[in-house]
């Protein structure tokens, strides 16, 4: 048996090694290949080179640009390193932002890139819609306006009367496309598309109507376009791509060219987690995005020459969410009661051991962000709950439950018992999961950890409302209100609706939460955290730690979720090939790679 | 000749009526499955550090792309698209063609999945005559053990053994580890580009062959054995027919339960092997299938399970029209 099968592998080689008599060998590159993996999205060969389209073959950082990269601050959503805008200066109110392009930014083309692409850019962003591209009238923090000023200068003006303070976030992350490639996809009458679209005036509405109808469907033929040879402003082009991978050569017109090491960039498909494991194991990639990587396969990857970690800030924490239109969740002292049973760092140390540091207090942000905007002192005075079981036994005797043989009890009778939901693939959250049961089960609650095939499941039939609790990503930064958004938001029935804020009926609108409209809490009174939530995306960053102030305080005694673990970023990268790698906590960890050779990290060893 | 054609004729309606009952069958099961494109794309833009309006807007375009109405309005514009021939297009991938997607991943699935049937089956028929005839000796005992063990491992954990002893840095590093063809290499009928999709094909092959090996030296030490007793093959030693012919006789109403299995393997090979895909991340079929059900691709699953339908039909009725040629019995029947 063995050796048919060696016989059989040996007449592959010879077949194959017969057939290599013909083409040409690829040469290697002189500046060298580096190979790492998008995690933006797979590879998909027949996709476009579009940087809009959900497949796509533009990647971000390489052959895909936009105005400028976030630095991802924990307090300033505005802070950004310069990408295809060199500068931009912000008028007083916040209200204007003029951009100053690279004066050396080229396309692959030779042509320079100008003004005009970025109004060109602007205008595709108009059909996706989103952030200032709102084409709704009165959207809060819409585009009023775009001014080409010269061949390098634009100015972006919001709409007035809508003040919001993701304007200017939103301005530099518009992707940068060539007006050669896209002008032509777009009418000439664009933008009096845009301003009928966008014109609040009732007598206009039918009109209005009409053109945003026209620029949705322009919208989706745009997604699907793309031009059949890459024209780049970033640092490399597409050369070629197959179900594996895509190879892209570096652009010499790049602005920054001097920068850039590697003279071509290998970028493999990936259909899981264990296939970028299994690359870095054999020592195949010179960097890898974050995935959550159980503690073994750690070691192994470590293990294998020239691999190590880089570490940084993630701004996701992980927690235990409730449904509180299943008794006994409608009742704090309940929520409250759980956060006093569990030990978090034993959730933390079982679920997510190399990529997560324990939750010490729940406020709706990760620990460190909370710890900037409203100090250590004043978060360290927040309810940390560690685990007082007597605490938690009394709380439950509040809430009207009762103790029986070890077993809790709802006033009418029913055993407490329930069911925390996570999805199968996720492994970190299955296992924190079944250690909160366990812990729940020993203090009497009986409790299971049950799995749902996979997210797209998970995700749906918790917004129908299926699931008694379930775990959930929260304080996602570093915009606060994105963060108290996951609390506090749609899937709580707020909604932002032309200049304030509604509160939707459950199941319809996917309002899985279900928390009451307001609540008292010691020191606040009575609070609508739909409404605080809300004022986060008007306010500038300046004039907001009171409204987070009090959304962290209410969060904290109100529990909607309990805060388990908070995610470290923890990315692996190989310095065989390659040396200079961002160092811990850089603020760039959580951009492309090809980013970071922007910003002049990585050089061939 | 007109046997024949009426024969075909008649397999083809059937065919045509089972694609049909199958297709609709999957559409409406892919429609009940829970969570859709939209929420799935959401969640994730939402993770990328999009803002929650912006991740709204980004999966409103997508939603676009997916018939609205009622799933009765859905159904019949979808078997509407299909008579012309249109698989639609892909959800996630905005705009992209399913056919696109389907036949750009095909290939590779075909060379991996058809080589691993190929050498399995000759491998494992050849060894399960042997084991037939010395079944009661020490070499037929250890085929047949070896058969029953790969057959009862995963083929996920031959391809995790195969990758760890001859792909991995801890082991020998002599076969890539994953993916189906390094990107450098211009695609076409040249020596180095054919020679490097062998090389990547080499190790899920292998790993497709050991783990249905099994199945066929069982499945054919069982029907040679039960062959083994006909008169016919005592008719044949006493007329003084030499071993050869003999054997030929065995071998050919041995082979007749496995051939319509093969040809049945052949039209599931379109479904390709998501386990050995995935480890090895190859980009065939199966991965393409596998992550458009993560993304509730409506469309590209429908297309993916259109594919495997009319591939195993269509093998189906090969299989049945072979069968008349192979067995003079059915014929006459």
């Amino acid at each position: 048996m063995k050796r048919s099968l060696l016989a059989v592998t040996a007449a592959l080689v010879v077949v194959a090694g017969g057939l290599s008599g013909c083409g040409e060998k690829p040469k290697a590159a002189n500046g060298g290949t580096y190979t790492s993996i998008d995690a933006n999205h797979a590879i998909n060969v027949s996709a476009p080179i579009n940087p809009y389209n959900g497949a796509s073959n533009a990647f971000q950082g390489y052959n895909a640009m936009k105005l400028a990269w976030p630095m991802n601050d924990l307090v300033d959503l505005n802070k950004f390193y310069p990408g295809i805008a060199k500068s931009w200066d912000v008028n007083g109110d916040a209200t204007e932002v003029t951009i100053h392009l690279q004066p050396k930014a080229k396309w692959s083309d030779g042509t320079p890139v100008t003004a005009e692409d970025i109004k060109t850019s602007a205008a595709v962003a108009y059909t996706q819609g989103g952030g200032v591209f709102a084409l709704t009238p009165g959207t809060a923090g819409a585009l009023g306006d775009v001014q080409v000023k010269g061949d390098k200068d634009i100015t972006f003006t919001q709409a007035k009367g809508n003040k919001n303070n993701t304007f200017l976030n939103s301005v530099l992350q518009t992707w940068v496309l060539p007006k050669s490639v896209y002008g032509p996809q777009l009418p000439d009458n664009f933008w009096d598309l845009v301003k009928t679209a966008t014109n609040a005036d009732p007598a206009q509405a039918e009109a209005g109507k009409a053109a945003r109808d026209q620029i949705t469907a322009l919208g989706k033929k745009l997604v699907a376009f793309g031009p059949q040879k890459d024209v780049s402003a970033g640092p490399f082009v597409l050369d070629s791509v197959n179900p594996g991978e895509a190879l892209l050569k570096k652009n010499p017109n790049f602005y920054d060219a001097d920068k850039i090491a590697p003279q071509q960039v290998k970028l493999r498909n990936y259909a899981d987690n264990q296939a970028i494991w299994n690359y870095l194991i054999n020592g195949e990639l010179d960097s890898a995005p974050y995935t959550s990587t159980p503690t073994d396969v750690v070691n192994r990857i470590l293990s294998v020459k020239g691999n190590q970690k880089i570490t940084g800030l993630s701004q996701v924490s992980a927690a235990l969410a409730f449904n509180e239109s299943y008794a006994p969740f409608d009742k704090v002292q309940v929520r409250q009661a759980i956060a006093y049973i569990v030990d978090r760092a034993q959730v933390q140390k079982i679920g997510e051991p190399d990529s997560g540091k324990v939750a010490t207090h729940t406020t709706g942000l990760i620990e460190d962000a909370a710890n900037k905007w409203l100090g250590a002192e004043q978060v360290g005075k927040l309810n940390a709950y560690n685990v007082d079981k007597g605490k938690a036994e009394q709380l439950l005797t509040q809430a009207g439950l009762t103790k029986k043989d070890g077993k809790w009890f709802l006033a009418d009778g029913t055993p407490f018992t329930f069911k925390i939901q996570v999805p199968a693939p996720f492994s970190d959250w299955v296992a924190g999961a079944k250690n909160i049961a366990s812990q729940l089960t020993d203090f009497g609650i009986p409790v299971e950890a049950q799995t749902s095939a996979d997210f797209a499941t998970y995700q749906s039939e918790m917004a129908a409302g299926k699931y008694a609790a379930g775990l959930w990503l929260v304080g996602l930064g570093p915009s606060t209100y994105n963060a108290y958004a996951r609390m506090y938001g749609s899937a709580n029935g707020w909604a932002p609706a032309a200049g304030s804020v509604t509160r939707n009926a459950p199941k319809p609108k996917g309002n899985w939460i279900n928390s009451p409209d307001t609540a008292d809490v010691a020191g606040l009174g009575s609070v609508n955290p739909g409404e605080l939530t809300y004022q986060l995306s008007q306010l500038p960053v300046d004039q907001q730690k009171d409204t987070i102030a009090k959304l962290a305080q209410f969060t904290n005694d109100q529990l909607p979720m309990i805060q388990m673990w908070n995610y470290v970023n923890v990315q692996f990268v190989n310095s065989t090939r390659y040396s200079k790698f961002p160092p811990n906590d850089c603020d760039c960890l959580r951009l492309p790679h090809g980013v970071w050779m922007q910003l002049g990290y990585l050089q061939k060893k | 000749m007109t046997t024949l054609l009426r024969r075909l004729a008649g397999h083809l309606a059937r065919g045509l009526v089972m694609i049909w009952v199958v297709t609709t069958f999957t559409f409406f099961l892919v429609q009940a499955m829970p969570g859709d494109p939209v929420s799935a794309q959401y969640e994730l833009l939402l993770q990328q550090g999009m803002s929650p309006d912006q991740a709204e807007a980004q999966t409103a375009v997508t939603y676009g792309f997916v018939p609205t109405g009622s799933v009765w309005s859905q159904y019949t514009h979808y078997l509407w698209q299909l008579l012309h021939l249109d698989l639609g297009v892909s959800v996630k991938a905005q705009g992209v063609k399913v056919s696109d997607q389907v036949l750009s991943a095909m290939p590779w699935t075909v060379v991996l999945v058809f080589s691993g049937i190929l050498i399995s089956f000759l491998v494992g028929v050849t060894l399960g005559v042997v084991a037939a005839l010395r079944r009661s000796s020490a070499t037929g005992h250890a085929l047949s053990l070896s058969g029953s063990l790969l057959h009862g491992v995963p083929p996920f954990a031959i391809g995790l053994i195969l990758i760890s002893l001859l792909a991995s840095a801890s082991g020998m590093q002599i076969f890539p580890s994953g993916g189906s063809v390094d990107a450098e290499y211009v695609p076409g009928f040249n020596g180095w580009y054919i020679s490097n999709v062998a090389w990547h094909a080499i190790l899920p092959a292998l790993a497709y062959a050991l783990s249905t090996y099994g199945g066929w030296l069982l499945a054919m030490k069982s029907s040679v054995v039960s062959v083994l007793g006909d008169d016919f093959l005592l008719a044949a030693e006493l007329r003084g027919l030499s071993p050869f012919t003999r054997f030929r006789y065995l071998a050919r109403n041995a082979i007749l339960p496995l051939f319509t299995v093969l040809a049945l393997s052949f039209g599931l090979m379109f479904g390709g092997s998501v386990f050995i895909e995935r480890i090895f991340n190859y980009q065939g079929l199966g991965v393409l299938l596998f992550n458009s059900i993560g993304a509730r691709d409506y469309s590209l699953m429908n297309g993916a399970f259109l594919l495997i339908t009319i591939a195993v039909i269509l093998a189906n009725i090969l299989a049945d029209l072979l069968y008349t040629v192979i067995d003079p019995r059915v014929r006459r029947a």
